[in-house]
């Protein structure tokens, strides 16, 4: 399996499925619907990982790691503990997970997508700091590697930064 | 596959999608005074993980008519546009000026609704004569979101199946000039079945 792992300066966009790993003052950001943005962090490394995940299992499946919530969390960890990050002190924010189509289509998926990323993190003992989640709305999210922030913009609401 | 095997699918699928863009245009040109027009750009299936880029999706803010498929199969129809596209429109519809930072009430968002309606119905209608199943547009939903936030779950359904999905892609012109406007078609993966079963006997 191999990973779509993005590393620049200034800001990199993370499109569905996709990881960006971060250093220092770099950035990342995404526009999140049903996915779930995970942000893992190493605060004594400034190290950190953004992925913009789609779906709550790979049950298998062919994919780029960053598309599955299982595969996603799993590769962001090793990367980082490959980096020089401490697994015991990594944490998390989490956001994204909306339900936007009350009565149509796969409807519980922004829910999945949460649940599957709570168990996934709990079980590789990787704490949750902050989080914003659920709703009915888009976000675009940024993620600050250096200050370990995470803004959240929605449409007709102020910025949340975690 | 062969080029002329890849010109057939594609030519396929513009056989099943060139009937619906044609009567959703003769719809909206008559409900705009025969100022908006549209026309099939592509029909692709991408990776799930390309789709922004398929649509050239920005991280802006969009106004957007939200249509689920009726029917037994399901789907999305998104119509999206920026502000000021929509500002044009529904001036032009309600005969105002329309500004930019202007609040919208009811009226406003009636035309974007109606437009929405009869776009989708128009659209639907060729599918159903096409398939000979019948699919009717959901009430319209106006909202002002990342777009692509909307198509990420809109794509959500055959994305739980496949790993590409289908996007059908409408340009569309406003007084003879191209605007930047959006029709976006996902189709359930069932109805996407329906389509490919249509398009292997065209």
């Amino acid at each position: 399996m191999t990973a779509t792992l993005t590393t620049r300066r200034a800001e990199t966009t993370v499109g569905m499925g996709q990881i960006a790993v971060l250093t220092g003052d770099e950035r990342a950001s995404a526009v999140l619907g049903s996915c779930v943005g995970v942000a893992i962090f190493d605060e004594k490394k400034k190290l950190g990982a953004l992925a913009h995940i789609v779906l709550p299992t790979s049950a298998g499946r062919p994919g780029t790691p960053g598309k599955f919530v299982d595969t996603a969390i799993v590769w962001m960890i090793n990367e980082l503990r490959s980096r020089g990050a401490d697994p015991r002190k990594l944490t998390c924010k989490l956001t994204g997970g909306a339900t936007m189509f009350a009565t149509n289509g796969p409807f519980q998926i922004g829910q999945q997508n949460i649940d599957a990323t709570r168990q996934t993190l709990a079980a590789a003992n990787v704490r949750i700091v902050a989080e914003h989640l659920g709703g009915s709305k888009g976000r675009r999210i940024t993620f600050e590697c250096d200050a370990f922030k995470v803004v959240v913009e929605s449409a007709g609401e102020p910025s949340v930064t975690l | 596959m062969t080029s002329n095997a890849l010109t057939n699918v594609r030519t396929a699928w513009e056989l099943i999608f060139a009937p619906a863009i044609e009567n959703a245009s003769s719809a909206m040109s008559a409900w705009t005074n025969g100022e908006v027009s549209l026309a099939l750009d592509e029909v692709r299936e991408v990776a799930v993980e390309e789709v922004a880029e398929a649509l050239d999706l920005t991280d802006e803010l969009s106004t957007m008519v939200m249509l689920a498929v009726g029917g037994a199969m399901g789907g999305q129809l998104i119509l999206t546009f920026d502000r000021e596209n929509a500002c044009r429109l529904i001036g032009s519809l309600l005969n105002r000026d329309v500004e930019l930072d202007q609040e919208w009430g009811e009226l406003e968002t009636s035309a974007l609704q109606e437009t929405g309606n009869i776009l989708s119905s128009a659209y639907l209608n060729a599918i159903t004569a096409l398939t000979g199943r019948r699919f009717w547009p959901s009430p319209p939903l106006v909202t002002e979101d990342y777009a692509m936030s909307v198509v990420e779950q809109a794509v959500m359904t055959q994305a739980l199946t496949e790993d590409r999905v289908l996007l059908c892609r409408t340009r569309f012109s406003r007084l003879g000039k191209r605007v930047e406007w959006n029709l976006i078609f996902v189709p359930s993966p069932e109805l996407l079945q329906l389509l490919r079963d249509t398009a292997a006997t065209l």
